[in-house]
C-alpha cells in the first residue's frame, strides 16, 4: 500500500503541475486527500508492519500521520480560497497545488521510513517542493526568502548525510551494515562511541534546520513569513514534526547507547539558546507572521527540554508536537485572513479586529491562549508535564531560566495580539474593507477544540499509541 | 597511490584560498573533480561494475565538465565582474586555511580505529571547512554555490572512505550533489540574476527584523 | 671539500647558463656563459665609491655577506661526503648564517639614507621572512623523517620507497626550487631586469655598491645559485660512487639553470602586494609536506 500510496500521490502530483482546467484541479486535489486519508486508516489498522523494506508505520509514525491528515483538509481548502481571492495564474496555481501534494507525500514518507537514509531522501524532496511554496507569490523579497530556505537547507542536508556517513563508520564495528532504526537500536550498545557522538552532532545540527532550533532555525522564518498562508502552516506544523522524528528516532538509538547524557546536554544547550533566541526577537518582531514563526522556536525549544528531561517528559513532548501542530496551523489559517483585510503583516497596519471580523478575532483570541499554554489549551497540560519532568529531572536552574523566558515571551505575544484585536488602527480606511465569510474560520474552531479534546480527555487509544511511541526509550 | 592524490587535492584547497578571479575558482573545481575520478576510480575498484560506472561517470560529467560549464554560462548571463570580492584579505584567508588543516590533523588523532583511513578523514573535514569558511567570508553569491560544490566535494571523498563495504552511500552522496547543484544553480540562472541587478550579499538583506 | 669545490666551479657558469637560456627564448644569441664572471672580474680591478651619508657598516656589509655565503657554503655535503663542516643541527647554522648575511646587506641598504633603497630592504625582509618557515618546515620533515639532524646524514639516509616518498620529493623539490627563486631575486618574486626602482626588490638595495664591493655581492648571487642547486642535487644523489655523482651533480645544476631561465623567460612577476601571500603559500605547502612525513611515519601523536 505503501508503494501505491507513494506511486498515486506523485502521479496526482505531476498531473496537477501540468493542468490548467480550475474543475480538474479541484478534483484531483479531493482525490489526493481521499487517498492520503485511506492511506492514513489503512495504517492505522497495520500498525508496525514492514512494507517495501523501507517503511514500517510505527506508532509515532501513525500519530504524526493522522496529524498530517487532519490538518492538510483545511489546508487545501483555504489555499482554494487564498487562490480565488488573489489573482488566478492556472500556472502559478498548477505548480502551487502540485507541490503542495509532493510536500504532503514526502512528509508521509518521512514519518513512515524506517531506514535512516531513506528519512533523508524523503527530507531532501520537502526542502524542493517547499521552495517552489514560498516563491509563489514571486517578488523580490519571496525570491530573497526561497534563496536562503534552500541554501540553508541544502547546507543542512549535507550535515546529515555527513552524519549518516560517520554513522556507517560506526556500523563497522558492530560488524553490520544496515542502517535501519530497528538495527540500530538493537546495536546501540555496542556502536564506537567517538565516530557515535560526531554523528550525532551533525545529524543534529542538520535536522535543526527542518525542527526550528538553534543554530539553523533562520531559514525557516523567512520560509514562513514569505510562504502563502496556508502554505506556512504546512511549513510550521507538520514540517517541524518531521524534523523531530528524525531526531527523535536517532535519539532513541543515542539513549541506549553510553552516550546518553553527553547528547542531552547538547540538546540541551540548543533548546535553550532557541527559546532565548525567541524571546528576544518576539519583543522586537512587527510582522505577525514572523511573531508565530518564533513562537514555533519557543515551541519546538520546550519539546526538546522535555526530551532531555526524560520520565513523564518523553510523553509531555510527543503530545506537546501533536497539540501545536494544530495550534499553530490554525494561527497562520487565521492569518490569511488578516492580511486579506488590513493587505498587511505589519502590527503597526492592524488593529480593532474585533469591528472587522468577529469570527477571526475569536479564533484569534483563542488561539493566543492555546500557544501560550493557558488552560484549558491541551498545551498547557503538556507544558505542565514538561515543567515537571524537569524538576524531577533535578534541572531546577535550567526550569527556572525557562519559565522567566516563557513569561516574557507572553507578555510579547499578547502585546501584539491584543493590540491587533482591541487597539485601533494607525492610518487605517475603513473604506472597503473584505468581508470575511465566517464559514472560513470553522476549520480553526475544529483544530483548537480539537487541542482542548487531546488535552483534556484524550481517548484511550490516543494515550496508548504515544506510550508505545516512547517505548524504547529508557526510563 | 589515493594518498597522493589527496595530498594534491589539499594543495588546491590551498590554492583556493589565494585566487583572486572566479575562473581560477571554476578551474580549480574542475581540477578537483578530475583527481575526484581517479580516487574513485581506485578506491572502488571491488564494487560491481555497473555502480562503479555510475559513480565515475557522474564525477567526470557532472563535477568536471557541466557544473563548471553551467557556472560558466552563470557568469556571462549575468555579467558577474571577474574578482571573487572576499571580505577578509586573501593572505588573512591562506593562514585561516592552514589553521584549518592542522586543526583537522589534531582532530584526526583523536580517532582510535585502524581501519578508517585518517588521510581521509581529514581531507574530507578540512574541505567541509574550507566550504564553509568561503561561503562566509565572499561577498558575491555565486561564491556561495561555488563554496557549497567544494563541501559536496569533501563530502564525496568522505563517502569513498565507506564505499566498499556500502555502495549505496556512495550512490545517496551523488544523487545530493545531482538534485542540490542542479536546483541552486537553476534558480540562480534563472531567478536571481534577472531580479537583483548587482548580485552582491549585500541584496539579500531585506527580510529581517 | 669537495662540495665546496664542485659549487665554486658550478658558480662560474651558472648566471651565465640561465642568461644564456633567456636569451635563446627571445631568439637571440646572448652573451657568452662566462660573462658575468668576466663582469666580476672587471669590478674586481676597480676602486670602491662611498657616500659621504654611509657609516663604516656600508663599507664592511659586503664583505660580511660574501663571508656568509662561503660559510654557509662550508655545510653543504656531497652525496655520502661530509661538508667542511658538518655537525648536528648544521641546518640550522645554514639557514641562520645566511639570515646575518642578509642582515647586513639590509642595513647597509638602510646606510645609505635612501628613501628606494630603504624600500626594497623592507620587501626583502618580509619576503626572506615568509620564506623561512617553508625551508625550516621542510629540512625538518626530512630530520623527522630520517631521524638525523645533520645535512650529510639526512641526505645519505634518505631513500625513495613508496609512492608517497616520491610525492613528498616532487614537493620538496618544488619548495627548494621556489626558495631558491625568493633567495634571489628572480622572477617570479622579482624582476633582475628592472630598470624602475619601484618595482626593485634586491636590485635597489645594491644600487650605491661599486667596484670591489659591487664584484663580491654579484659573486656571491652566482654562489647562492649554486648552493641551492647542491641542496636540491643532494635530494637525488644517494650512495653512488663519486664517478657517478660528479657528472650528475654538474648535470643537475646545468638543468637548474636552464629550468630557472625558462621560469624567467616566460613568467611575469607577481604584483607586489600579492607577493607575500604567494610565498605564505609555499610555507603551507611544506606543512602538507610534514604531515605527509608523518603519515608516512604512521605517526600521529
Amino acid at each position: 500500500m505503501t508503494g501505491l500510496y507513494l506511486a498515486g500521490a506523485f502521479s496526482i502530483g505531476a498531473l496537477l503541475f501540468f493542468n490548467r482546467k480550475r474543475l480538474i484541479n479541484y478534483l484531483l486535489v479531493i482525490a489526493f486527500l481521499i487517498l492520503q486519508i485511506g492511506f492514513t486508516i489503512y495504517e492505522y489498522h497495520h500498525i508496525n508492519t514492514i512494507e517495501l523494506h523501507y517503511f514500517s508505520a510505527d506508532a509515532l509514525g501513525i500519530l504524526l500521520l493522522v496529524t498530517l491528515s487532519i490538518i492538510s483538509i483545511p489546508a487545501m481548502y483555504h489555499s482554494y480560497v487564498f487562490m480565488s481571492k488573489s489573482d488566478d495564474n492556472p500556472r502559478h496555481r498548477g505548480i502551487y497545488f502540485a507541490a503542495m501534494v509532493v510536500l504532503l507525500t514526502a512528509i508521509s514518507g518521512a514519518y513512515l521510513a524506517n531506514h535512516i537514509a531513506v528519512t533523508w531522501i524523503f527530507i531532501e524532496l520537502t526542502t524542493l517542493s517547499s521552495s517552489a511554496l514560498i516563491y509563489h507569490r514571486r517578488n523580490n523579497r519571496s525570491l530573497e526568502g526561497t534563496w536562503k530556505y534552500v541554501f540553508v537547507c541544502a547546507i543542512s542536508i549535507t550535515l546529515v548525510f555527513i552524519g549518516i556517513l560517520f554513522l556507517s563508520f560506526t556500523l563497522q564495528q558492530a560488524g553490520t551494515d544496515d542502517l535501519s532504526f530497528a538495527v540500530l537500536i538493537k546495536k546501540a550498545p555496542e556502536l564506537n562511541l567517538f565516530w557515535l557522538r560526531l554523528a550525532f552532532i551533525f545529524i543534529f545540527t542538520g535536522l535543526t534546520a527542518k525542527l526550528g532550533l538553534v543554530p539553523m532555525y533562520t531559514a525557516g522564518i523567512d520560509a514562513k513569513d514569505k510562504a502563502p498562508s496556508p502554505a506556512g502552516a504546512l511549513l510550521s506544523s507538520v514540517l517541524m514534526n518531521m524534523g523531530f522524528v528524525g531526531i527523535f528516532r536517532f535519539y532513541t538509538v543515542i539513549a541506549n547507547s553510553p552516550i546518553h547524557n553527553w547528547a542531552n546536554h547538547v540538546i540541551l544547550i540548543a533548546a535553550l539558546l532557541s527559546i532565548f533566541v525567541a524571546t528576544v526577537y518576539m519583543t522586537k518582531v512587527k510582522n505577525i507572521k514572523r511573531m508565530f514563526a518564533y513562537s514555533s522556536i519557543e515551541h519546538m525549544g520546550i519539546v526538546m527540554l522535555g526530551l532531555v528531561a526524560g520520565g513523564i517528559g518523553y510523553y509531555a513532548a510527543i503530545l506537546h508536537i501533536i497539540l501545536h501542530a494544530f495550534v499553530k496551523s490554525s494561527l497562520f489559517f487565521q492569518m490569511g485572513q488578516i492580511y486579506r483585510i488590513y493587505k498587511s503583516k505589519s502590527i503597526y497596519d492592524a488593529g480593532n479586529y474585533f469591528k472587522y471580523n468577529l469570527t477571526g478575532s475569536i479564533v484569534v483570541l483563542l488561539g493566543f491562549f492555546s500557544a501560550t499554554a493557558m488552560p484549558p489549551s491541551g498545551l498547557f497540560i503538556s507544558e505542565f508535564l514538561i515543567f515537571r519532568s524537569l524538576f524531577e529531572a533535578n534541572y531546577l536552574s535550567v526550569l527556572i531560566i525557562v519559565m522567566l523566558l516563557l513569561t516574557i515571551i507572553i507578555w510579547a505575544f499578547g502585546k501584539n495580539i491584543f493590540k491587533l484585536l482591541f487597539s485601533p488602527a494607525v492610518d487605517f480606511k475603513e473604506d472597503d474593507i473584505e468581508k470575511i465569510n465566517p464559514v472560513e474560520s470553522i476549520s480553526q474552531f475544529i483544530l483548537l477544540g480539537l487541542v482542548v479534546y487531546l488535552g483534556l480527555n484524550p481517548p484511550a487509544e490516543f494515550v496508548t499509541l504515544i506510550q508505545e511511541a516512547i517505548k524504547n526509550l529508557p526510563l | 597511490m589515493t594518498n597522493v592524490l589527496l595530498i594534491i587535492f589539499t594543495i588546491s584547497l590551498l590554492y583556493l584560498g589565494i585566487a583572486h578571479r572566479l575562473l581560477t575558482y571554476i578551474k580549480i573545481l574542475v581540477f578537483q573533480g578530475l583527481l575526484l575520478f581517479g580516487i574513485a576510480f581506485i578506491e572502488l575498484i571491488k564494487i560491481d561494475a555497473l555502480n562503479l560506472a555510475f559513480v565515475l561517470l557522474e564525477t567526470i560529467v557532472f563535477k568536471a565538465f557541466f557544473i563548471p560549464l553551467f557556472l560558466n554560462y552563470v557568469m556571462k548571463k549575468n555579467r558577474i565582474t571577474r574578482d571573487a570580492e572576499p571580505f577578509l584579505p586573501n593572505f588573512v584567508s591562506l593562514i585561516l586555511i592552514t589553521i584549518i588543516i592542522i586543526a583537522t590533523f589534531i582532530l584526526s588523532n583523536a580517532i582510535a580505529d585502524s581501519r578508517i583511513s585518517k588521510i581521509y578523514f581529514v581531507v574530507a573535514i578540512s574541505t567541509l571547512f574550507t566550504g564553509l569558511y568561503i561561503i562566509v567570508t565572499r561577498h558575491k553569491i555565486i561564491t556561495h554555490v561555488m563554496g557549497y560544490l567544494v563541501i559536496e566535494n569533501g563530502v564525496f571523498i568522505l563517502s569513498i572512505a565507506v564505499g566498499n563495504e556500502m555502495p549505496m552511500l556512495v550512490n545517496l552522496g551523488i544523487l545530493l550533489d545531482i538534485f542540490a547543484s542542479v536546483f541552486l544553480l537553476g534558480i540562480f540562472v534563472n531567478k536571481i540574476g534577472d531580479v537583483l541587478k548587482d548580485v552582491d550579499v549585500e541584496q539579500l538583506k531585506n527580510l529581517k527584523d | 671539500m669537495i662540495s665546496f669545490l664542485l659549487i665554486i666551479v658550478a658558480s662560474l657558469f651558472f648566471t651565465g647558463v640561465i642568461i644564456r637560456t633567456k636569451s635563446f627564448t627571445s631568439g637571440r644569441k646572448g652573451p657568452g656563459i662566462f660573462q658575468p664572471m668576466k663582469d666580476v672580474i672587471r669590478l674586481f680591478k676597480k676602486g670602491a665609491v662611498y657616500s659621504k651619508t654611509t657609516s663604516f657598516i656600508f663599507q664592511i656589509a659586503p664583505s660580511i655577506y660574501f663571508a656568509s655565503i662561503i660559510m654557509a657554503i662550508l655545510v653543504i655535503p656531497f652525496g655520502q661526503y661530509k661538508g667542511i663542516i658538518s655537525f648536528e643541527g648544521d641546518f640550522v647554522f645554514f639557514a641562520y648564517i645566511l639570515g646575518t648575511g642578509k642582515f647586513f646587506s639590509i642595513i647597509s641598504a638602510l646606510d645609505t639614507g635612501s628613501s628606494f633603497e630603504g624600500m626594497g630592504a623592507s620587501r626583502e625582509a618580509l619576503f626572506s621572512m615568509f620564506a623561512e618557515p617553508a625551508f625550516f618546515i621542510l629540512m625538518g620533515s626530512f630530520a623527522l623523517l630520517t631521524g638525523h639532524t645533520s645535512f650529510q646524514e639526512i641526505f645519505a639516509s634518505l631513500h625513495f620507497g613508496s609512492s608517497i616518498s616520491y610525492v613528498l620529493g616532487v614537493l620538496a623539490t618544488t619548495v627548494l626550487v621556489m626558495i631558491t627563486l625568493i633567495e634571489n631575486s628572480r622572477m617570479p618574486f622579482d624582476d633582475p631586469n628592472t630598470h624602475l626602482e619601484l618595482t626593485m626588490v634586491h636590485e635597489v638595495m645594491i644600487l650605491d655598491n661599486s667596484g670591489f664591493d659591487l664584484g663580491m655581492i654579484l659573486y656571491a648571487t652566482n654562489l647562492k645559485f649554486a648552493m641551492y642547486g647542491a641542496l636540491i642535487a643532494n635530494l637525488f644523489m644517494g650512495s653512488a660512487p663519486l664517478y657517478f655523482t660528479i657528472p650528475i651533480f654538474l648535470a643537475l645544476q646545468f638543468i637548474f639553470a636552464i629550468t630557472i631561465g625558462f621560469l624567467e623567460s616566460f613568467t611575469a612577476r607577481f604584483r607586489m602586494n600579492h607577493n607575500a601571500q604567494y610565498i605564505l603559500a609555499l610555507s603551507s605547502v611544506s606543512l602538507l609536506i610534514f604531515l605527509g612525513v608523518l603519515l608516512v611515519l604512521g605517526q600521529f601523536n
